[in-house]
């Protein structure tokens, strides 16, 4: 027991928690027995102080400093075994691992996780709104209902599962054995959980959950009861989360390339996620100092958003926006990267217009930088921002034009294969320019002043980052389940998945642009008659919305334990990750491939991207020549391309 | 056609290219990854800390945006009524941090030569320097008469420095694990990326206090 209790993992981060909490408990009266504070004991300000200190507390029991503290003290440092790496049990994916493999699928399967307790709570809110007047929650609650669910979605289910599914393939796509700092990314995991136990866990806190919706504009949120700081303190681990991820990501991209791997020779899904990392470690920090303002005012009195002391509320605004527009990229960048992959196996036909495509990837950072501000048109801002904003928003449409014209030309004349994650990209395509549409109408002013806060708004989040974001999510998961398992799945089910969801969120967001434009205002828990018909329409579509999801989750559970073995390269990409086996093997190479074309060549005779020896260096292993397989398989797919045109 | 499906390892106990240096494997062979390819020139660790500082920058470019809201935009008077910001003394702090600098860069200099007692010496005054500074700031809190909940200024002052401080703190405790290793007779004229990367983060705490003593204090 002794034993176990010492080594690193999930018991000894239990106890250590506990610690934690003791500890904050102590701290905390201490401090207050100090100060003569009145009362000695309060239960709030120590459950602040335990959310702040009980996360390490946590982390240090896993075993996510072991190693460092060995360093740092001078002891020597064990030889790295490679203990660390890899799965052999489900039980190697409750600890610390340092493989990015298995980081990449603890990270996808967290997420989905949230991803459904927030679809839960969507539920509930549809639940509450099927008709006026109050259902079953009051007012406040069904706030927290929203509240919780945006933030969990967005912190904890789109900017993580991207993470996670980048974490798994790209490193492998680079030709990389592992990415650049595997104990930071076995940190920023594990961070995750914390955020999302914390967000998830303020429905306990007195007074309620957090209800400031996942905006959490000051002073409201400095003077909401303590709910609110699980969400201020759970975004700083997420925050500090996805900012070790991206910095780790830029890291493993620039310096642990294949030979031959050249800028303009990566897959744009490592072009995408080195554009988003770009945005998290720039952007990221803002939102983290905002909830960092927040949280002072709130627990020590401070004076940023107290406007008798002179503070200013508006500030908080600018510096939130200024984050979180650019993180709208965030969810979205990665997302436009897995598109381009499928689209261009899918076709059997080369990217259209490569280079742009990079590009435009860029430009959109750089402009993603000067928008911020058309989120608060309505706010009482200098009104001379206004405009300029309008016009960089505007002009922000061109870069996000270009990626989808390219890919309308990728799949011109291409022989497509309309199968699972090919469905989702093209649904994606549709349902992403009609959120392009109604994101440039708000940007118009005019347009914008008349819609704010109502349904209109609702409608567009809804079809950029559900129809947008989500469905990238799914197109990407049905395209690598394959590679991250080692089975395949059930075919005849994603479609089903697709069509249901594909039907049922048109149903469901469409018409709140109509009732949007009427008036109906978003964020609150009751509205008028008028309104009464089509809620009850978008709330029973909803369901079914929630219940297409419910077939997705089977199908991965029974794909997963049961699924036929999948091939190495079951959809003939070129692209290395196919290259090797499903799943990949522990150090996902033998040797580092040499990469020696570009990575979409479909359909160009005699194209090869990878080639699994150092260029003119024969294997001794191998009978065939040099990088024969790689080509053989390019070749191939070469053929079918041709047979099928 | 998954005949690219490549076997994995076949023992050769090889180089381990992608985690921290220096191990020894003990003489028994183990399997590990391929050694990643450099495809660039510069240095994982170093890179890191470079993004690492980035962001850095952006939080600090938060809080000047606080400050620029209340001082600029609002036009509310620096420092508040009646305070009285100790600009002589704190300029005597930097110059203490920013001679910790100078330490720092002594003591890389001392150990590329091989010079141990240099390198002793060049970081354990870099670390009492910075003690110091923290120090003499925190004395400053306790003298200065406004606290952060008083006015927005308050805020803005005790929120930058603050910030600052706290990077200070975090700072001496890298300087502390190199402190200890330098003493422990780690690190070589070959072997020093364990002073050169936390010594970075140094340098970048003494500039931003440049920043924050020009903006906060002076103008
Ligand atoms: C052409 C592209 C886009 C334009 C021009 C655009 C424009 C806008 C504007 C002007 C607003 C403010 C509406 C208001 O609050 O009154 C808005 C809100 C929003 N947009 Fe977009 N948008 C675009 C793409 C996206 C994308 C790609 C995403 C995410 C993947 C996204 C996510 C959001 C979200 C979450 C909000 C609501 C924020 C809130 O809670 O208030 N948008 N958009
Ligand atoms: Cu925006």
């Amino acid at each position: 027991m002794a034993a176990k209790l010492r080594a690193p993992g999930l018991l000894r981060a239990g106890v250590l928690t506990l610690v934690g909490i003791a500890f904050a408990a102590i701290l905390d009266l201490t401090v207050r027995a100090a100060t003569n504070a009145e009362p000695l004991v309060n239960g709030e300000a120590i459950t602040l102080v335990a959310l702040l200190a009980a996360p390490f507390f946590f982390l240090g029991g896993l075993g996510a400093f072991d190693e460092w503290l060995y360093w740092a003290s001078g002891k020597p440092s064990r030889p790295e075994d490679h203990s660390g790496h890899g799965a052999t049990s489900w039980k190697d994916y409750f600890r610390v691992n340092t493989d990015h493999k298995v980081i990449g699928v603890q990270y996808v399967v967290t997420s989905f996780f949230f991803m459904l307790v927030g679809g839960l709570l969507a539920m509930l809110v549809r639940a509450e709104l099927a008709a006026p007047g109050a259902q079953f929650v009051d007012p406040n609650t069904y706030n927290g209902l929203f509240s919780v669910h945006a933030s969990l979605m967005i912190f904890l289910f789109i900017i993580p599962v991207f993470a996670g599914m980048a974490n798994y393939v790209l490193p492998l796509m680079i030709g990389a054995p592992d990415m650049a700092f595997p104990r930071l990314n076995a940190l920023s995991f594990w961070m995750l959980p914390i955020a999302g136990v914390m967000m998830t866990l303020s429905f306990f806190a007195p007074g309620g959950s957090f209800a400031t919706g996942w905006t959490a504009y000051a002073p409201l949120s400095t003077e909401v009861p303590m709910g609110q700081m699980f969400f201020t303190i759970g975004v700083q681990f997420a925050g500090a989360s996805s900012i070790a991820t991206a910095l780790n990501f830029l890291v493993t991209i620039i310096t642990m390339r294949a030979p031959g791997m050249s800028f303009w020779r990566m897959p744009l899904l490592v072009w995408a996620n080195f554009a988003t990392s770009l945005l998290v470690v720039i952007a990221t920090p803002f939102v983290a100092a905002s909830q960092l303002f927040v949280l002072l005012d709130y627990a020590l009195g401070f004076n940023f958003f107290n406007v008798e002391r002179g503070g200013d509320v508006l500030m908080y605004q600018h510096v939130f926006w200024f984050y979180s527009h650019p993180a709208v990229y965030i969810m979205m960048l990665p997302g436009f990267g897995i598109i381009s992959e499928v689209l261009a196996v899918k076709s059997r036909k080369p990217i259209f217009g490569y280079r742009m495509m990079a590009f435009s990837l860029l430009a959109i950072v750089l402009l993603g930088f000067t928008v911020w501000a058309h989120h608060m048109f309505v706010s009482g801002m200098q009104p001379w921002i206004r405009v300029p904003m309008m016009i960089t928003t505007a002009i922000i449409a061109v870069p996000t034009g270009i990626k989808i014209f390219s890919w309308l030309a990728t799949i011109w004349r291409g022989v497509l294969h309309l199968d699972t994650p090919m469905l989702w990209s093209l649904g994606f395509i549709t349902m992403f320019v009609l959120g392009g549409i109604s994101g440039v109408m708000l940007a118009i002013i005019p347009i914008d002043i008349h819609v704010s806060d109502t349904y209109f708004v609702v409608a567009h989040i809804h079809y950029v980052l559900y129809g947008g974001s989500v469905f990238t999510i799914f197109a990407g998961i049905y395209y690598w389940f394959p590679k991250m398992t080692g089975r395949m799945f059930d075919e005849r089910l994603g479609k089903v998945h697709f069509w249901m969801t594909f039907v049922s969120f048109n149903l469901t967001f469409a018409p709140m642009h109509l009732i949007g434009v009427q008036g109906m205002p978003r964020r609150v828990a009751d509205y008028t008659e008028q309104f009464a018909g089509w809620n009850m329409f978008i709330s029973l579509a909803s369901f079914l919305l929630g219940l297409s999801t419910l077939v997705f989750v089977y199908n991965v559970v029974a794909s997963w334990r049961g699924g036929t073995r999948a091939e190495a390269n079951p959809w003939r990409a070129m692209t290395l990750e196919w290259q090797v086996s499903s799943p990949p093997p522990i150090f996902n190479f033998d040797a580092v491939p040499t990469v020696v074309g570009g990575p979409y060549e479909y359909g160009v005779p005699g194209a090869v991207h990878g080639v699994f020896r150092p260029a003119g260096q024969p294997d001794p292993h191998a009978k065939e020549p040099a990088g024969a397989s790689a080509r053989a398989d390019a070749a191939g797919a070469t053929h079918h391309g041709g047979t099928e045109t | 056609m998954e005949a690219a499906a490549v076997p994995i390892g076949h023992g050769h106990g090889h180089a381990h290219g992608h985690d921290a240096p220096g191990h020894d494997h003990h003489g028994h062979e183990h399997h590990g990854p391929p050694p990643a390819n450099k495809s660039s020139r510069v240095d994982a660790p170093m890179l890191g800390m470079l993004l690492f500082i980035i962001s850095e920058v952006m939080v600090f470019g938060a809080f000047f945006t606080a400050y620029f809201f209340i001082r600029i935009v609002q036009g509310q008077e620096w420092p508040a009524e009646g305070d009285h910001l100790p600009k002589l003394i704190a300029g005597i702090n930097t110059l203490i941090l920013v001679s910790s600098s100078f330490t720092l860069h002594w003591a890389e200099v001392s150990i590329k030569e091989n010079n141990r007692r240099g390198l002793q010496a060049g970081i354990a005054s870099t670390f009492l320097l910075g003690a110091t500074f923290l120090f003499i700031q925190i004395n400053e809190y306790v003298n200065i008469g406004f606290a952060p909940q008083d006015h927005a200024q308050g805020t803005i002052f005790y929120g930058l420095t603050g910030l600052h401080g706290a990077h200070v703190l975090i700072g001496l405790l890298a300087l502390l694990t190199v402190t200890i290793r330098a003493f422990r007779g780690h690190f070589s004229a070959h072997d020093h990326r364990g002073i050169e990367i936390p010594g970075i983060y140094w340098h970048f705490v003494d500039v931003m206090w440049i920043v924050v003593y020009l903006t906060v204090y002076i103008i």
